[in-house]
């Protein structure tokens, strides 16, 4: 039986465009967990869930907002302040405390965040499917070398360098994205010249939240808004924050264009297998770079 | 401080373990010597099969309502249910605590095909306790193996590929491309699809296959390479959560309106209705059930009690779960006492009716034989999603595997 | 001397226990016979994590690859082909070792998270091949009724098969970690630049380490079809890996015997508040969050330091007299 698909410009240039997309997606979730990784030092496995509360959120928004346009963007903007908010709760109650203790500690307390997270959004939000839809300026689709892409996808990938850029302006321009920047090199100066390190903390640890919650409402068009998110997103999260090279934002982004092409291509060139590709261009980057593509914060 | 001594603690805490089960076992409220009929309920209440998990009990309960006013054979049904979380090995465990220790009559469950065969060989066969299954629609379970001991009130993949084998067979297209989730469920669909097309057409031609991983979200640039390979039409093998993928990836690129699409549950009405007024007209979809169509009075009545308990239509795992209880009363009724082995040869053939008309549990391989529905994707204003229209029946004997091919497949 | 005397009290104690879980089929009920082999078989699995994690200081996030390989040999073995059980049974450990080996030998030149992160790569390999591979493995169905042999066939029998089984595999971890050997670990885990500087070969023994343990995954992976009888898919998954993790550190990990109690917790609870809701992962993640804030080192390790604190205070408090 054949498999594969005949390689054409069209074939190649949509799943160029759609790894694109998805790349900004993983880009945007991921910079908030290389941003936390960097300043606190611990991997945050409750980031899937807080992508997934997103996504969830912002279907409650928009649904609540009747759809349509407004319903979209105001979930936008909205959704990830719900997930923020969540995040601040749990760190000024709980995780603060704990900032002195093992690293294994933490990850473990970010484990069992992740497990009442999840049970948490099934209480809330229940089992169902949910969708919700592009706002109308973004539905449908345009025709590129042939072949139909998604507007909404196209929005996509502008709305990923425009984070980037945005988060970058933040943590070199901004007093207090420097700050926490200088925290994440050496937490013990930042305390010495008089900083509140714990706020620093709480707020990368909020930023870093914000933004899986609007990777997760970005993504909430384009899929089906279920439980069990937050697991399939995790693991690519993590392995693209370790091929990027800790804490370091651009290695996410060089990451995450990474695990979404090879994807992608991978579909095209070789379906049999394409599971596989994005890990083995893991394989292959730590290999070659056994300290990640970038330099790492630590 | 880490040195590393084999402390007197380290036995303390194995004395902790034990006394841990000593609690769970004297503490924990033994089954006390109920009169009444015990169901071990084991399915996925959490994740993204959760919600045919649901469905499903909530279906088996609106039936128990019904026959629990009467009773069976002067007792009730009463069931309790565990979460298996998707996961094979805690299937395994809650079947054997509902079982050994909670001494249940039978077990019914999940949605999870390798769960199901798991239980049905270590714990159905193994502990003689009929099993079952509701959701999972693996053809295994009651073909290769299958044994007296499991029973299937789902349809599985030989009937879903049979019934897109002989729908599309009736059609013009020659040129097929098969695109579908890379994991068991999708592969068996296309292979019992592409069997019985091809054994009813000969002269239809396999030009391309596509296969990504379950629940994979950008399903655009395969659907692109497919239009571009331009066949007459294209078998979607998708399951789950997928489902609401690939409908919106055909809406996305107006697949449906270039070339032909078959999709098994493409008119489920749990995948049509997220996507609302949104989903794509035109995809030609199997299904066993519809809440809307056959219009017949059992259905109706199915649909308004459904409606008033939980608030919205059933789906096919309700009606599936609706369709076991029956099931299990009449056996029971049938056997006239509550023995495991009575029940199960009264099970076999036994016929009842359901939503959709008389149905029966086939006696040979303990499958339940049920029409399947072949129908169209439309819009449908007035309840704002899509439903199936222009339906066809094919009727319940049309889509099995045949008892001469089961047997074969088991080896005997 | 005082340490000579410790371990005879205790390893009177675990004779005792040992003794209390041989005689207990014949007293409690099939269920009880039935969960207690689950515990052994994880307990066996999350000791073998430890060895690498609490005495070696590696962050071997995905030691489920090896313990489903083990599984995975074994099961094949027993189901494809006619030789007979015990060349099943001997490849399962034997087929985890090796690919600890090849894994390790990928992973080790790299430190702390890259480590852990590039073995959940090729583990995920794996788990990506049984899964797709369904003509050899039985894909995402798994495969399920596994012949064994008459003597372990039941439920009792297969409940001493692995208790004895376990038993034997915890004494040689015990002793491997007490031998130079893996004192040398445990310098190791402590101050590696130092072990290097005195001329130890780090990452051999670390490698060395690294086989040891995924052999008793392996060993762990074929007791758990003695048990259950299905090998699928999940037994490879990451999740697998991150709980038996959390078993270790909840146990207390730098305990001998602290991973064998974070097994038979999570267990437990599992399966016996599961029977009450299914809500029962949120349990999980509240007593979790009760435990680091409370009782940081594990459950072992509490009791651990408190014991030391009370025994030094004892001893100044003697001395000052």
């Amino acid at each position: 039986m054949e498999t594969g698909q005949s390689i054409t410009l069209a074939a190649l240039s949509s799943h160029l465009l759609v790894g694109l997309s998805r790349a900004m997606i993983l880009f945007i979730v991921t910079s908030g967990l290389s941003f936390v990784l960097g300043v606190l030092r611990v991997p945050n496995v409750a980031h899937g869930s807080l992508y997934m509360i997103g996504a969830f959120a912002a279907f409650s928004i928009s649904t609540a907002l009747g759809g349509g346009a407004w319903g979209f963007w105001l979930a936008l903007i909205l959704a990830p302040c719900v997930v923020a908010l969540v995040s601040l709760i749990a760190e000024r109650s709980l995780f603060c405390h704990l900032y002195e203790r093992e690293h294994l500690m933490l990850l473990l307390f970010t484990f069992a965040l992740m497990l009442i997270l999840g049970d948490l959004t099934k209480m809330i939000w229940g089992a169902d499917y949910r969708s919700i839809m592009a706002p109308p300026l973004l539905q449908g689709s345009v025709s590129i070398f042939d072949s139909p892409f998604p507007k909404y996808n196209l929005f996509l990938i502008i709305v990923g360098p425009i984070v980037a850029i945005g988060l970058w302006l933040f943590t070199s321009k901004t007093k207090i994205g420097k700050i926490a920047r200088a925290a994440a090199v050496d937490r013990e100066m930042v305390g010495a010249i008089g900083i509140n390190v714990s706020w620093v903390f709480a707020f990368a640890f909020v930023l870093g939240c914000f933004l899986a919650g609007l990777g997760g409402a970005l993504v909430s068009p384009t899929i089906s808004v279920t439980l069990g998110m937050d697991h399939d997103i995790i693991i690519e999260a993590f392995l693209i924050v370790t091929i990027g090279g800790l804490g370091n934002m651009w290695g996410a982004m060089a990451g995450s264009l990474i695990f979404g092409i090879t994807q992608s291509f991978g579909v095209l060139f070789w379906p049999q297998f394409a599971i596989v590709f994005p890990y083995a261009a893991v394989v292959i980057v730590l290999t070659l770079k056994p300290t990640g593509m970038l330099k790492s914060v630590w | 401080m880490k040195r590393k001594k084999i402390d007197i603690l380290s036995i303390a805490g194995i004395a902790l373990m034990v006394g841990f089960l000593t609690i769970g076992l004297t503490l924990l409220p033994v089954e006390a010597q109920a009169k009444n009929i015990k169901v071990g309920i084991i399915d996925c209440y959490s994740g993204p099969a959760a919600v045919y998990g649901e469905d499903a009990l909530n279906g088996f309960k609106l039936a128990l309502q019904e026959i629990n006013k009467k009773g069976v054979l002067g007792k009730k049904i009463e069931y309790s249910t565990r979460d298996t979380k998707f996961k094979v090995d805690l299937a395994l465990n809650m079947a054997k605590e509902l079982v050994l220790r909670g001494d249940v009559d039978l077990l019914v469950g999940t949605i999870n095909s390798g769960a199901a065969l798991a239980v049905s060989e270590a714990v159905a066969k193994k502990e003689k306790v009929p099993f079952i299954a509701w959701i999972s629609k693996s053809e295994n379970i009651t073909g290769k193996k299958g044994h007296r001991y499991v029973f299937s009130t789902g349809e599985n993949t030989a009937m879903a590929g049979k019934s897109g084998g002989v729908a599309l067979s009736q059609k013009p297209y020659i040129k097929y491309w098969i695109a579908g989730d890379d994991y068991e469920y999708g592969h068996a669909i296309a292979d019992a699809a592409w069997r019985n097309l091809k054994a009813r057409k000969p002269e239809v031609e396999l030009i391309g296959k596509s296969w990504w991983k379950p629940g994979e979200p950008d399903l655009i640039p395969y659907i692109t390479s497919i239009l571009a390979a331009k066949p007459d039409a294209v078998i979607f093998c998708t399951g789950g959560r997928s489902m609401t993928n690939i409908m919106k990836a055909i809406k996305a690129t107006g697949m449906a309106e270039k070339v032909p699409v078959y999709v098994h549950t493409a008119t489920d009405h749990a995948v049509l209705k997220p996507l609302g007024l949104d989903a794509p007209e035109g995809v030609m979809g199997t299904m066993d059930y519809h809440f809307y169509y056959p219009d017949l009075s059992a259905n109706r009545r199915f649909v308004k009690d459904f409606e008033a308990a939980y608030g919205h239509p059933p789906g096919f795992p309700a009606f599936h779960g609706y369709n076991t209880a029956n099931f299990i009363a009449a056996a029971y009724e049938k056997a006239g006492s509550v023995d495991k082995e009575k029940f199960i040869d009264a099970l076999e053939g036994l016929k009842i009716d359901s939503p959709v008309g008389k149905i029966e549990m086939r006696a040979c391989d303990h499958q339940v034989i049920m029409p399947m529905f072949l129908g169209v994707t439309k819009l449908s204003p007035e309840r704002g999603v899509a439903i199936s229209s222009d339906i066809y029946t094919l009727r319940g004997a049309e889509v099995m595997p045949s008892c001469k091919e089961i047997m074969e497949a088991r080896g005997q | 001397m005082f340490q000579d005397m410790l371990r005879q009290k205790s390893f009177g104690a675990s004779a005792a226990i040992f003794m209390a879980l041989l005689i207990a089929p014949l007293i409690i009920p099939k269920f009880y016979t039935y969960i207690l082999a689950v515990i052994f078989v994880t307990a066996l699995l999350a000791m073998s994590l430890n060895m690498v994690v609490g005495h070696g200081g590696l962050f071997q996030f995905h030691h489920a690859a090896f313990y489903g390989v083990g599984a995975y040999t074994a099961g094949l073995i027993l189901v494809k082909t006619s030789w007979p059980w015990w060349i099943g049974f001997i490849a399962g450990p034997i087929g985890a070792a090796v690919t600890g080996l090849v894994i390790g030998l990928f992973c080790i030149r790299l430190n702390k998270l890259y480590f852990g992160m590039l073995q959940i790569s090729l583990g995920s390999l794996i788990w990506a091949i049984a899964f797709r591979w369904y003509r050899l493995t039985g894909g995402d169905d798994g495969i399920h009724g596994i012949p064994m042999p008459e003597f372990i066939s039941g439920l009792k029998s297969s409940y001493y098969f692995v208790l004895i089984l376990v038993a034997v595999c915890l004494i040689l971890m015990y002793l491997i970690l007490k031998s130079p050997f893996g004192t040398t670990l445990q310098a190791i885990r402590d101050n590696p630049e130092r072990c290097a500087a005195v001329g130890i070969n780090v990452r051999r023994h670390q490698l060395m380490g690294i086989v040891v343990a995924t052999f008793f995954a392996g060993v762990a992976g074929v007791l758990f079809i003695t048990v259950e009888g299905s090998i699928f898919p999940d037994l490879l998954f990451w999740v697998l890996s991150l709980e038996v993790f959390i078993m270790c550190l909840l146990g207390g990990w730098f305990t001998f015997g602290g991973p064998i109690l974070g097994a038979a917790m999570i267990v437990s609870l599992r399966t016996f508040v599961g029977t009450y809701t299914e809500y029962w992962t949120l349990i999980l993640g509240v007593i979790l969050i009760l435990l680091i804030f409370f009782l940081p080192d594990g459950i072992m390790g509490y009791n651990y330091l408190a014991k030391l604190r009370r025994r030094s205070k004892r001893r100044s408090a003697s001395r000052a007299e």
